[in-house]
């Protein structure tokens, strides 16, 4: 809650996900800081922006789903239990 | 700029006439910021770009009496909407005045009954269907500019929706608007003369003339808009596939199945997904395997669109897609309406990270001939990699263009670091830009399906594409515009006056 | 690699060594802006809404830095057109390179701290916007902002506000209170003071408290700014403070975003937001707000809590604890959208830019036929309760409204 400098600029030890991307806090990915040692480097970023940046984007993209349509249908409500023989063909719901 | 000093004390006297003091700008920054638009920009050259002057007009009347004095003094006109297009439409070539229209971004009227509204052209469809909503309705304009394009601009470019596979495109939402003509006059232009036609077989079907054009024609002031309900359902799988051709099939399967609330579905292809892997959170814990994705969306009554969508996770199941869930699925496709590439997605053939701009080229194909171009296209693309660190082949989609499967917005998308673009960059980005056209007459295509085709590079091929068509262009132009003020220098119109 | 002119980077013209300097500190940053051009900033901004100008859109920030770069342009050409922002964060959170990408490469959109850095360059080469100027002058002769405009601001009225309230001096936990609060608004700090005594919450004013510095390097006069940082951070040295309690949003940005740049790992001070306090006394049980206030209400979400810290559920939760009110929501994302206009120094220059934007945003509470908005941030109070006049919508603070629920009787000014 509250502000703290030392605590602001320690990030959680990082865990490598792929060649180019590192994890820090959850769901929360990176880029491998080597990508930007040469043209862009990166900024000093203490942990409440990155943290700010990602719970505004998942604000943001269910305002975008709010302003298309009154409510969203999971797909995984409907996906089918077996494959259909005929799927693309006149089949009955 | 082309004016002296002198011309444009004379021009802004004249405007003074006409226009308040804070509507017209003359400064440096006033007019460098109106001389590009997000496409690629050959930085270096950015002087050669600027207009003389701009002016913010209020009402048509404001619009109508700029263009008649720049059309008595002989001045170039460009209008600026939103500036977000890329075929720079709205990049002035000859100096002049730029129209700026943001000030007309008034709503007139909602006519909840006969489902239409009508809007100063300087709106964006965001903030309008922010009005809308309180209505329960919604105008389904929806390009991946939606926050910050605006009506405009979308009127002057003939633009494309990414649901328009429901609900039609620009020049199916727009009926009709006034129109300020090259001499000045204003007209009322739409299906016949009525302001709230959808379908009429009165006269010459002029409207789509005056859309399109890229400025070259007059401006758009106030346009009357086709309304929908607000949808209460939308639904949006995304299927993961491990390789291209079954992608392919299945995308083309999902176009062609004729389901009502069918909006749209996009192919990605295997550069789309390795690029995404760089920096997409969706993306970048997938399983190697995965080398093409596809997506669908839905719009509807939930009644409709839960029926609708078991067919088509069907169909996607029967090509052996891999749903990839409903975070995935649902986080990009919202992420769709605002969906520009940012510029961090650049990488040196190091894999460093820089800083590059966005380029979409794009054309109109069939179905058919939809994995030719994807390959000839990246093979156009891997040479100025190998030429230049400039460049960068961020991958190609696909999406539909209609709602039964014919032809496809195919676009690739380059990254251009312009940090480093000098001429030498830029005569190779232009002659790749025309063999990209080429490609797609080849394969009996279109040069664009979205952004138009009057960049420089493959607007040399536009008059192959028309035809005898060109030359009927070149005479609507003369007609139009006798002294060739409106937006001149695009399309090579200036062949109209040779 | 293979670069197309052998790994040189083209040649540039930029006229003197300062401002080269200037754009090799910045060209990146401004690159990212100018290479994507998307403009999903400009509706949610706020001078753009009013002004419908796009010389004076976040975008335009940006490309005048690539244009100083290529030596297009100059700091002279462009400095006026810095005065149009109010530093509200929309801009940069809207942008997708902050919102899809900024955590990702550590590397976001900065328009504010480029606008700071364009206005203390035009500072620094004696190019001055003439009201700032004045601002700045008085506020380092008095250590306060003239918010009286010419009634006296002196360092022996900083306390006024807490005449009565037996507030110590020093401690452990010290409550800073912003000049419009201080001087202006006194209702705000009065109502804060009594709700942390009502919880038994211990806390003490500084000795000899100085503007936080924040408004002068908004306005590009670095220089004071640090001066004055400096003065408090020695005086909470002072004093014994290890915590500083803050109920203005933009003191908040100053601590924890000037201040550690001014002083790094040194900056050993814990700032707590009050608002934040607040709703934890709440959640623990410490506060309840019994006394019913009916009335109709909305929140404004201040533009450096919700955009530029994501702050905004606490506020909420200290609302919706208060029994009798009708709470008519907006919700955060449209809100990014919202400004009252009244930072960053435009109402200062630009009056009538902050009337217009606090115009539009009484019209939005209007559009929800509230009696009252509710705001968190003494500097959008004023414009926001000029505009509420014609429109018949009072303004209120936060901590005035739980004062009232709290049952305390608060004092002080509203205007």
């Amino acid at each position: 809650m509250s502000y703290r400098y030392d605590e602001q600029h320690t990030p959680p030890e990082p865990t490598r996900v792929t060649d180019v991307a590192i994890t820090t806090f959850e769901d929360l990915y990176e880029v491998d800081p080597r990508l930007m040692q040469e043209w862009v480097t990166q900024q000093e970023f203490p942990n409440w922006d990155s943290l700010r940046i990602m719970n505004s984007r998942h604000d943001h993209l269910e305002w975008m789903h709010e302003h298309f349509a009154h409510k969203v249908i999971h797909g995984s409500e409907l996906l089918p239990a077996d494959p259909d023989p005929n799927p693309s063909g006149e089949v009955s719901l | 700029m082309t004016l002296t000093a002198e011309r444009v004390d004379t021009v802004v006297h004249a405007l003074r006439r006409v226009l308040r003091d804070d509507q017209i700008l003359t400064s440096k920054t006033d007019r460098y910021n109106r001389a590009r638009v997000p496409a690629p920009f050959p930085v270096h050259r950015w002087a050669e770009r600027l207009p003389d002057l701009a002016v913010l007009p209020e009402s048509t009347e404001d619009v109508a009496a700029v263009v008649r004095i720049a059309n008595e003094l002989l001045v170039p006109v460009v209008p600026r909407d939103g500036g977000t297009g890329l075929t720079d439409g709205a990049v002035p070539l000859r100096g002049g005045i730029v129209v700026d229209v943001k000030r007309m971004n008034a709503i007139h009227e909602i006519d909840p009954v006969n489902r239409t509204c009508t809007v100063g052209t300087g709106i964006s469809m965001l903030k309008l269907n922010e009005q809308l909503a309180k209505h329960g309705l919604i105008y389904p304009d929806d390009p991946a500019s939606y926050p910050c394009s605006l009506v405009g601009g979308r009127i002057g470019t003939s633009g494309w929706s990414l649901i328009g596979a429901r609900y039609g495109h620009t020049r199916d939402l727009v009926l009709s608007f006034d129109h300020v003509l090259p001499t000045g006059e204003v007209m009322h232009v739409g299906d016949g003369v009525g302001q709230k036609i959808t379908k009429s077989s009165s006269g010459y079907q002029l409207k789509h003339l005056f859309m399109g054009h890229q400025g070259t024609l007059g401006i758009a002031t106030r346009a009357t808009l086709k309304l929908f309900p607000k949808p209460e359902a939308e639904l949006s799988p995304f299927w993961a596939f491990d390789n291209y051709d079954d992608a392919y099939a299945c995308v083309g399967d999902l176009a062609r199945a004729g389901v009502a609330t069918f909006a749209g579905a996009v192919l990605f292809d295997e550069h789309k997904v390795a690029y995404l892997r760089r920096d997409d959170e969706a993306y970048i814990p997938q399983p190697s395997d995965v080398r093409a994705l596809v997506c669908a969306v839905m719009y509807g009554y939930e009644d409709e669109v839960r029926p609708a969508g078991k067919r088509l996770l069907r169909i996607a199941q029967s090509h052996g897609a891999r749903y990839l869930g409903d975070e995935i699925s649902e986080g990009d496709w919202a992420a769709r309406h605002d969906r520009y590439a940012t510029p961090l997605h650049g990488r040196t053939g190091n894999g460093q990270v820089v800083p590059m701009s966005w380029h979409c080229e794009d054309a109109a194909i069939n179905y058919t001939h939809l994995p030719a171009v994807t390959r000839e296209w990246h093979d156009i693309v891997a040479g100025l990699r190998r030429q230049s660190d400039v460049f960068d082949d961020w991958g190609m989609f696909a999406y539909t263009s209609s709602d039964n499967g014919t032809d496809w917005l195919t676009e690739i998308d380059v990254g251009i670091w312009e940090q480093q673009l000098d001429d030498r960059a830029w005569a190779l980005w232009v002659q790749a830009k025309r063999d990209l056209a080429a490609v797609s007459l080849k394969y009996h295509g279109s040069i664009s399906a979205c952004h138009g085709s009057c960049r420089e590079g493959e607007v040399d091929l536009v008059p192959d594409e028309l035809g005898r068509g060109f030359q009927v262009m070149l005479d609507l132009k003369r007609a139009l515009d006798p002294r060739n003020i409106m937006n001149p220098g695009k399309y090579h119109l200036d062949r109209a006056y040779s | 690699m293979s670069l197309t002119d052998g790994g040189a980077e083209p040649e540039v013209t930029v006229r003197d060594e300062r401002t080269q300097e200037f754009v090799a500190e910045w060209r990146n940053a401004s690159y990212n802006c100018y290479s994507s051009g998307h403009k999903f900033c400009r509706e949610v901004c706020p001078v753009m809404q009013v002004t419908r100008n796009e010389s004076w859109t976040p975008t335009a920030f940006h490309a005048n830095v690539v244009a100083m770069e290529r030596g297009e342009l100059d700091v002279a050409d462009i400095a006026a057109d810095y005065v149009n922002c109010t530093q509200c964060g929309a801009c940069e959170l809207r942008c997708p390179n902050t919102l899809f990408t900024g955590d990702f490469y550590r590397f976001r959109t900065r328009t504010v701290d480029v606008v700071k850095a364009v206005r203390a360059l035009a500072v620094e080469k004696d190019i001055h916007q003439p009201k700032w100027q004045s601002w700045n002058e008085r506020t380092d002769e008095r250590t306060h902002e003239p918010v009286l405009g010419d009634i006296d601001i002196s360092q022996e009225r900083v306390r006024d506000w807490a005449a009565d309230l037996n507030i110590p001096i020093g401690g452990e936990s010290i409550l800073f209170v912003d000049c419009e609060a201080a001087y202006y608004r006194t209702s705000v700090p009065r109502a804060v003071a009594q709700i942390l005594q009502a919880a038994g919450y211990e806390f003490g004013l500084m000795a000899e408290q100085w503007c936080c510095g924040g408004p002068a390097a908004e306005m590009g006069y670095v220089d004071q700014a640090r001066r004055f940082a400096e003065h408090n951070l020695a005086d909470w040295r002072s004093v014994g403070a290890k915590r500083v309690l803050v109920l203005d949003p933009h003191d908040y940005i100053s601590f924890t975003e000037d201040y550690p740049k001014y002083f790094g790992a040194d900056f050993d001070i814990e700032v707590v937001l009050v608002v934040e306090l607040i709703a934890d006394l709440i959640r623990d049980g410490v506060l309840t707000p019994t006394v019913p206030i009916e009335r109709t209400i909305t929140y404004h979400d201040p533009c450096r809590l919700n955009k530029r810290k994501g702050i905004w559920k606490e506020p909420r939760e200290i609302l919706r604890a208060i029994p009798g009110l009708t709470f008519r929501d907006v919700d955060r994302v449209t809100q990014w959208s919202y400004c009252s206009g009244g930072g960053g120094g435009l109402p200062i220059e630009k009056p009538e830019l902050t009337a217009a934007i606090s115009a539009g945003r009484i019209a939005k509470a209007a559009d929800l036929a509230v009696d009252t908005l509710v705001s968190a941030c003494p500097w959008s109070e004023r414009p926001l309760s000029e505009a509420g006049a014609a429109q018949n919508i009072d303004v209120i603070d936060i901590h005035e409204l739980l004062a009232e629920s709290l049952g305390i009787t608060v004092g002080g000014s509203r205007s």
